[in-house]
């Protein structure tokens, strides 16, 4: 009989374990780039690296260092962005993230948040929090149907407790999915481009300009139906417009 | 009345409040209000502030005057732990117009604060004699007209301007006057505008006041105006001094035409009063910059000059946990814009923060002098005699082409046991818990070593990743169990409703059994269950108790709930009850032509019944 710790520690190692979807000494060799200067040809392997691994915040976290290095702040803010929606409890990925915020006049955590809440706020990922959810409510539907078929017995009564417990949290988990709706990095982008975005009053280049978003702020993506054009919105100031899909790259 | 009293208080408050906030100020001033054309103005500008370093004015471009700098000058305070900085600067300011002319307002932003100051008024007059004199730039303009004639007829330029520095080679650091010489033979409209060269791998600095008279050149008189400007070199390698322009106003000597659109400026510019605007400029002026011999000390931080040194505390006597104020004074001929900090030694038996530094310049005789002093603020860890040792500084000499070092000496304090609790003195606010570790800098973190995503977030896509239709299979478990207690709880609740729906299928079993009890000559046992099996059909369809089951009561309930059943059937039913009785209590009797027989009236009877009480 092999013990329940056992097999639920062996599923998150085949879990982990296409995390070695790459070779460990290249991503030395493009640290050793890093290390002597070369961001250039340390970017393009990192760029490898999240090629393969998507899902892997330290590619997106290295790509932010040397993007930041080589001076390109829009694409680092957007980099360490992603990485921080990955792995939101990193205090490397927050650090930097914070860093390449301030150098644009922005913030990660606002001036009046304590920075306790705001580390609650952000201790999960989004991601994390749409999976917490699904297995609750897994949990709440399984042990409820359990509850009724064991309907009056002492399984039954357990059963159901640890439903209505799974509910309570399921509730409590889309709370903080609806919250987390309203964080700067939830449908947002970031202006990649050196001059900025150019904010238009319309989807199109007949459209008068009105405002621009300088490179590395984190915009609010309101609609992304046009072929050409983001419709954003910039929360601090309070306006809309339209930009280009080429200035704006989204989270 | 309270809320009078309360508002009172509140303003009192904010208006003790405000100046406390604005610490950043600005002022500035000249030393007199009216200067002739001539002549020229001191502007000292006052910028003081509450940190270690204030920042530089920022002058407005002034069209209507030539602006110099001519040095600056700190001083820093440190009383209780607070710093106050003031630094004047001074510039000149020869004026290019007469009249009334401004001196828009000088502003200072240190990233917070901006302070301004008013606008100056400045009144321009002709010059006269004395003036005139003195800043032979004047000159021109009382010159006779046919000092130009004189000059053409000689062949020479009426007006140049040439550039000459007073070496082409220099160390890194030494000083380079540059000579900038302004020669007109004509009367100029207004003072010339003149616009500096800029350098490369150079920094400079004005060497004012502006030196004038008059000079021959090729048998044409010259009036000359001079601005000095001392350069040091950053680094060896190559160095420039780029084109530099003077632009003035030239009286034109064309006739003028009445019929011309322009008559009335044409006329002006002939009067002296306005002239076509000219521009002159130098060519490049390359510099070879030699390489500092080797051989440096170890304390060498690239000072070059020729310099003095000094240490001193503010006082000789403190106690530990006190700060006390201990300078290094560095006096001498040089940049000593350029000159770092010297590093202290190892000091166990002091705390050391941070450094603050404090200019004085002078120019005189066109050299670049003065004193630069380092603060340190250092708190005793013990009490008794404490020694600073001697600090050493290390300098590149050009005029001997070697290094020399020197070094201050050693300041004696003697510390007294402070006060239990003693309030320390700290000067970087952002780390007030106080180690020794003073945060210099910032930057962003290294790059990381790990590869591949956590166990959560990698297991969290792939939960995210299931397919909608995945979730809806706990939701129908749930349905299903749910379904499943209320159908079970609804038949606890209505037995007799299960019974009666059961009886037909529980009956047909029984006669299938029991005919092949028949079979196996088992003909008692057969009539036994069909017996049992036809009270319990009866029983289940009356919604009562077998025992309690008679047959007037059987056909009497039969009647009351099922209306619609007939006679036939309320016959087939006493018929078959009374064989079934007779053979299940006489055993003998029961053959096995007779027990199949009942099982076939009891297969029909139940057929009859099903359709009589569906009625």
């Amino acid at each position: 009989m092999i013990p329940a710790k056992k097999v639920l520690f062996l599923l998150l190692a085949a879990a982990a374990l296409p995390a070695a979807a790459y070779d460990r000494s290249e991503l030395a060799e493009f640290n050793d780039l890093y290390k002597t200067g070369r961001y250039e040809e340390a970017l393009e392997g990192y760029r490898n690296i999240i090629a393969a691994e998507p899902a892997n915040p330290w590619a997106y976290y290295n790509a932010g260092n040397a993007l930041f290095r080589l001076n390109r702040m829009g694409p680092a803010v957007l980099n360490y962005s992603r990485a921080f929606m990955l792995d939101p409890r990193s205090a490397d990925i927050r650090a930097n993230l914070d860093y390449a915020l301030r150098q644009t006049g922005q913030t990660l955590a606002p001036d009046n948040v304590p920075k306790a809440l705001h580390y609650i706020y952000y201790l999960l990922a989004e991601r994390e929090i749409k999976a917490a959810a699904i297995l609750l409510f897994w949990l709440a539907c399984l042990a409820g149907a359990a509850s009724f078929l064991f309907d009056g017995g002492g399984a039954g009564r357990a059963a159901g407790s640890v439903s209505l417990t799974a509910a309570g949290l399921l509730v409590l988990a889309l709370a903080w999915l609806g919250a987390r709706q309203t964080s700067p990095f939830t449908a947002a982008g970031v202006a990649v481009k050196p001059d900025g975005a150019r904010m238009l009053s319309g989807p199109g280049g007949n459209f008068k300009t009105y405002a621009s978003a300088p490179e590395g702020r984190l915009v609010r993506i309101l609609d992304a139906a046009d072929d050409n054009y983001y419709e954003i919105g910039l929360p601090r100031e309070g306006i809309k417009g339209w930009a280009l899909k080429t200035d704006i790259e989204r989270l | 009345m309270r809320t009078i009293s309360t508002l009172l208080l509140a303003m009192t408050l904010a208006v003790c409040a405000a100046p406390a906030r604005a610490a950043l100020s600005v002022s500035a001033e000249v030393d007199r209000n009216s200067v002739e054309i001539s002549g020229n103005l001191y502007l000292t500008v006052t910028v003081s502030g509450d940190s270690a370093s204030v920042p530089d004015p920022k002058l407005a471009n002034m069209q209507n005057f030539n602006v110099y700098s001519s040095g600056r000058s700190q001083s820093i305070s440190i009383i209780n732990g607070r710093i106050a900085t003031s630094v004047t600067f001074t510039y000149i300011l020869t004026p290019r117009f007469l009249g009334v002319q401004r001196i828009p307002p000088i502003t200072v932003f240190n990233g917070k604060e901006k302070a301004v100051t008013p606008e100056i008024q400045v009144t321009v007059t002709k010059g006269g004699q004395q003036g005139a004199a003195a800043q032979p730039t004047a000159q021109p303009q009382r010159s006779s007209h046919r000092q130009p004639t004189r000059a053409a007829a000689q062949g020479g330029p009426q007006i140049f301007v040439k550039a000459e520095p007073d070496r082409r080679s220099a160390y890194p650091g030494e000083q380079i006057n540059l000579s900038i010489k302004f020669y007109t033979s004509v009367p100029l409209s207004s003072n010339p505008q003149y616009l500096p060269p800029t350098f490369k791998n150079l920094i400079s600095e004005d060497l004012p006041p502006i030196r004038s008279g008059e000079t021959e050149i090729g048998g044409v008189r010259y009036a000359f105006s001079e601005i000095r400007t001392a350069l040091f070199a950053l680094a060896p390698g190559g160095a420039e001094i780029r084109p530099l322009s003077v632009i003035a106003q030239i009286p034109s000597n064309e006739p003028v035409d009445p019929f011309d659109p322009n008559f009335f400026q044409n006329l002006m510019a002939m009067s002296g009063a306005q002239g076509k605007s000219q521009e002159f400029t130098t060519d490049i002026i390359p510099l070879t910059i030699k390489p500092l011999p080797p051989g440096a000390p170890a304390d060498f931080g690239g000072a070059v000059g020729n310099y003095t040194i000094t240490a001193s505390a503010d006082r000789s006597e403190a106690r530990t946990g006190e700060a006390v104020n201990f300078s290094i004074a560095l006096n001498g001929t040089g940049n000593l814009k350029a000159v770092t900090a010297p590093k202290l030694p190892d000091l166990a038996d002091f705390k050391v923060f941070d450094t603050m530094s404090s200019l004085d310049i002078k120019k005189e005789r066109d050299i670049i002098s003065g004193k630069k002093t380092f603060t340190y603020i250092l708190v005793p860890r013990a009490e008794g005699r404490k020694t600073v040792p001697a600090v050493k500084f290390a300098f590149f000499d050009p005029a001997a082409a070697a290094y020399r070092e020197i070094r201050t000496e050693p300041v004696v304090l003697r510390v007294e046991k402070g006060a239990e609790g003693a309030k320390s003195v700290y000067f970087n606010q952002a780390a007030p818990g106080g180690g020794d570790v003073t945060p210099s800098g910032s930057d962003i973190r290294y790059v990381s070593e790990r590869s591949g995503a956590a166990a959560s977030p990698r297991l969290a896509a792939r939960v995210t990743a299931l397919p909608l239709w995945a979730h809806a299979i706990p939701a129908a478990l749930l349905t299903l169990g749910f379904w499943l207690a209320r159908f079970n709880r609804f038949k606890s609740a209505n037995p007799l409703l299960f019974r009666f729906r059961r009886a037909r299928a529980s009956a047909s079993r029984d006669i299938d059994e029991a005919e092949a009890l028949v079979k196996a000559g088992r003909n008692n046992e057969a009539v036994s269950l069909l017996y049992d099996s036809f009270m319990d059909y009866l029983s289940d369809k009356c919604g009562v108790k077998v025992s309690a089951l008679t047959m007037k009561k059987a056909g009497d309930l039969i009647k009351e709930r099922f209306p619609g059943v007939g006679d036939r059937a309320m016959e087939e039913i006493r018929e078959l009850w009374t064989a079934l009785e007779l053979r299940h209590f006489s055993p003998e009797a029961a053959g096995a032509e007779g027990t199949s027989d009942l099982a076939k009236k009891y297969a029909l009877l139940l057929e009859l019944l099903e359709k009589e009480l569906r009625k």
